[in-house]
């Protein structure tokens, strides 16, 4: 009864919800769903070929097949979002609460170097950043990490000054409570939900700049299946062969928009101050 | 009402000097050229190579002698040569009633300017005008005789492939003001004008020995997109356009009916490097490996379309150093290359896929950039040396990378596309294999091949030196010492409005008087 009622009061989120647990279920049985054909083997005799039964998506330049790279595709563009999102979220809110919790020197240092990042147009930074490191998954990751933790540690230093000076907070710190536990019964738990709305609504952007990075070839490395890289791949065949790029572009614009949807969703059953939220 | 009248007069006066002048206009043959821009299109022989070759690419300067299709020398501004026997004093008699595009004769004195010239400004720019013609050569001229003579320092058996080097054409030095845009030569085309990084207007150059110029205007645009080039040709934007390299745009072009594609076998050689220095100078390993690859089927592939001629010396087939005496020991053979490297013992032990050696798995790096389908060559690679157990770690940048990643060892395969011919002999190019060269850039050695350069560099009889050759290119096959991508083709492409057009083997002539206009 209860759960017919959230449905009803949620639709959206739990459709999204629903849509963006079968994405990730593409992605762990990639292998099984493309029937055991490999994403990375082609044959250069059978390039460049329109769908077809045989090909459903078709094939791209080194003969491989479309279909099954997508679906290979989502593993590599769904787990670097993840881990992207999970470090910028963990390293900006860790240093958003120190910054807004002991304030001083430490809020200075902090909250500058997060404005030096800011500085620069984000994934112009990250660019700089990938070329310097050289280009592969992981640098794509450290690099819009880099320009994105700011983010998370301003919102989380503002949420804690906001409580720092409470009653409530004061009267933790008489009675003795030492600064890790201030820390991690009071800080956190009242920045992460905010926290966690900006996070869900974020992974649609990021998996975009990861996207972009391996389009500019800073990101994933061939023959790495990726959605961005594909993308690039197929960008001189636009006219000619455009399914090169229709079928990863469709799956970056289909992923993004769950995400981005199944974000607005959490935002409306987490955020204390929409009208429906508990 | 008067005002009006008056307004309308204007207009109509106006509308009939157009019509009265456009019978003028339509009768003007002008072509529109799309063409890539390099060096900032600035045409200063002496200044950058790539300048000299603009300035002969744009039918503004021309030199004593050409390279036709089989990058054999025929005289063009010289009409005939003679020389002493050991290569040292060459007397070159010119071509009578050459003037340049100003009205100046091209008298024997004016070309030994021009060759003075270039080297004296030489150590400015980055031409390097003293490998074609050394800065100790001195030029006599006789004007009398019509002659220019050359004295060499030491012998040079190349001397007319180096003095058809662009960066040697002749060229007006005295009257010319401004040599970044408006040399003066003796090409069937002159600059009208130029807007920078756009283009320029070319003129009919009216005192042109060769007879009639084609077209009397050539607007050349600047495009660097092969894309963009293509789809301003079908737009009708453009008329011609040279190099489209992009496959998928060059085959949407062919298979067009109104538009011709001409594609010639250029004298680029794509292949990657193989580093000595490292894993790869184990000999099994680097032999399986160049059997494993099906260079045919990649240069056959849509991916490449016709863009590559297969091939398996690091001199095209096209050119006449014997390619087609050469035996390739390392035909595509998989199954071969994989039992190569079993007999070796370099085997899967621990069943990951990629071989081992020495205990090590092989996982080799490869540097490549994206310019004339390299990557798509690089990706093909990899593709079949994971059938063979061989992990590659790609490592594709710019060009800068690629090349710093060259001349730092730090690479296993290293895919490139290089001249061969450029002055019409590979004497540069074969350095790149010979033990004593400083452009040496894999640690190839071998003494054979060494003894038969050092003999190359001093024979004259071009038999000899086409044998030579031939053997030096056996040795290389023998030795896998390259993975050869194929040799890159160039084109030019061209709508209705055009009669004829032709790229050349040598691509530094681009405008010539064979473009002509639909009749």
């Amino acid at each position: 009864m209860e759960k017919k009622r959230f449905i009803q009061r949620y639709p959206s989120f739990c459709i999204f919800a629903v849509l963006a647990v079968l994405l990730v279920l593409v992605a762990v049985f990639a292998p099984q769903l493309s029937r055991g054909v490999n994403p990375i083997k082609g044959s250069l005799k059978e390039s460049i070929m329109p769908p077809s039964a045989e090909h459903p998506f078709g094939t791209d330049k080194m003969g491989r097949d479309i279909f099954v790279r997508v679906l290979y595709g989502a593993r590599t563009s769904l787990s670097s979002t993840f881990i992207l999102v999970a470090v910028v979220f963990v390293i900006g809110s860790f240093l958003g609460i120190l910054a807004g919790y002991f304030g001083g020197w430490v809020d200075a240092v902090i909250m500058r170097v997060a404005d030096m990042m800011i500085a620069f147009p984000g994934l112009v930074l990250a660019i700089a950043v990938a070329g310097i490191l050289g280009a592969s998954t992981r640098n794509a990751i450290i690099a819009i990490a880099v320009v994105t933790w700011p983010k998370y540690a301003r919102l989380a230093r503002s949420l804690v000054m906001k409580i720092r000076n409470t009653d409530f907070v004061a009267a933790a710190t008489v009675t003795g409570s030492s600064t890790p536990y201030m820390l991690w019964k009071y800080m956190l738990p009242n920045t992460v939900t905010t926290l966690v709305i900006t996070a869900a609504t974020d992974v649609g952007g990021m998996m975009m700049e990861l996207a972009a990075l391996s389009f500019l070839g800073f990101g994933a490395q061939p023959p790495t299946p990726e959605w961005g890289s594909m993308l690039n791949e197929g960008r001189n065949f636009m006219q000619s062969a455009p399914w090169l790029m229709i079928y990863p572009g469709l799956a970056i614009f289909v992923t993004v928009v769950i995400f981005n949807m199944l974000g607005d969703g959490l935002r409306d059953i987490l955020d204390p101050r929409s009208g429906e939220g508990r | 009402m008067k005002k009006r009248m008056t307004a309308l007069l204007v207009t109509l006066l106006l509308v009939m000097t157009v019509f009265a002048a456009s019978p003028a206009y339509a009768e003007e043959k002008v072509l529109t050229f799309g063409c890539q821009m390099y060096s900032d299109g600035l045409v200063n022989p002496a200044s950058q190579i790539n300048c000299a070759w603009n300035c002969m690419r744009y039918g503004i300067s021309e030199s004593l002698f050409k390279f036709n299709d089989n990058m054999e020398i025929e005289p063009w501004l010289a009409e005939s040569y003679e020389v002493n026997e050991d290569s040292t004093v060459w007397t070159i008699k010119l071509r009578e009633g050459v003037k340049f595009s100003n009205g100046t004769d091209m008298t024997a004195s004016k070309v030994k300017e021009s060759l003075d010239s270039v080297r004296e400004q030489g150590p400015n720019g980055s031409s390097t005008p003293e490998k074609y013609l050394a800065f100790e050569a001195t030029v006599e001229a006789d004007d009398a005789a019509n002659t220019v003579t050359i004295t060499l320092p030491k012998p040079d058996y190349n001397l007319l492939g180096n003095l058809a080097y662009p960066v040697m054409a002749i060229i007006n030095v005295a009257e010319t003001t401004d040599f970044d845009h408006e040399v003066i030569g003796t090409g069937p085309y002159m600059v009208q004008d130029h807007a920078d990084l756009v283009g320029y207007t070319m003129v009919k150059n009216p005192n042109y020995w060769g007879g009639e110029v084609p077209y009397d205007k050539v607007e050349i645009i600047f495009m660097g997109d092969a894309s963009a080039k293509a789809n301003a040709l079908m737009a009708g934007q453009v008329d011609l356009v040279e190099n489209i390299t992009n496959v998928a745009d060059l085959q949407r072009l062919q298979d067009d009916a109104n538009y011709t594609v001409d594609i010639a076998s250029g004298v680029r050689c794509g292949f990657s490097w193989i580093n000595f220095k490292g894993v790869l100078a184990n000999d099994t390993l680097r032999k399986a490996i160049v059997m494993a690859i099906d260079n045919d089927t990649i240069c056959a592939s849509n991916t490449i379309g016709g863009l590559y001629t297969a091939g398996f010396s690091v001199l095209p087939s096209t050119l006449a150093y014997g390619y087609e005496n050469l035996e390739n020991p390392y035909a595509y053979d998989p199954d071969a290359a994989a039992a190569m490297l079993d007999e070796a013992g370099i085997v899967d032990s621990d069943g990951d896929g990629v071989r081992e050696l020495d205990g090590q798995p092989i996982m080799l790096r490869y540097s490549s950039y994206e310019n004339r389908l390299l990557n798509d060559f690089s990706d093909a690679h990899t593709m079949y040396l994971a059938e063979l157990g061989i992990g590659i770690n790609p490592a594709y940048g710019s060009s800068d990378d690629c090349w710093n990643d060259l001349v730092s060892f730090n690479y296993d395969f290293d895919n490139n596309n290089w001249t061969t011919v450029g002055n019409g002999d590979p004497t540069e190019y074969m350095a790149n294999w010979y033990g004593k060269s400083k452009s040496n850039y894999c640690g190839y050695q071998n003494d054979e091949y060494d003894a038969l350069y050092e003999k190359f560099l001093e024979t004259a009889d071009a038999a000899e030196r086409a044998n030579l050759l031939q053997q030096m290119q056996q040795i290389l096959v023998n030795d896998a010492v390259v993975i050869v991508d194929g040799y890159y083709n160039s084109s030019m492409a061209y709508s209705k409005n055009v009669g004829y057009a032709h790229i050349h083997t040598a691509d530094y002539y681009w405008l010539t008087t064979e473009i002509v206009p639909a009749a």
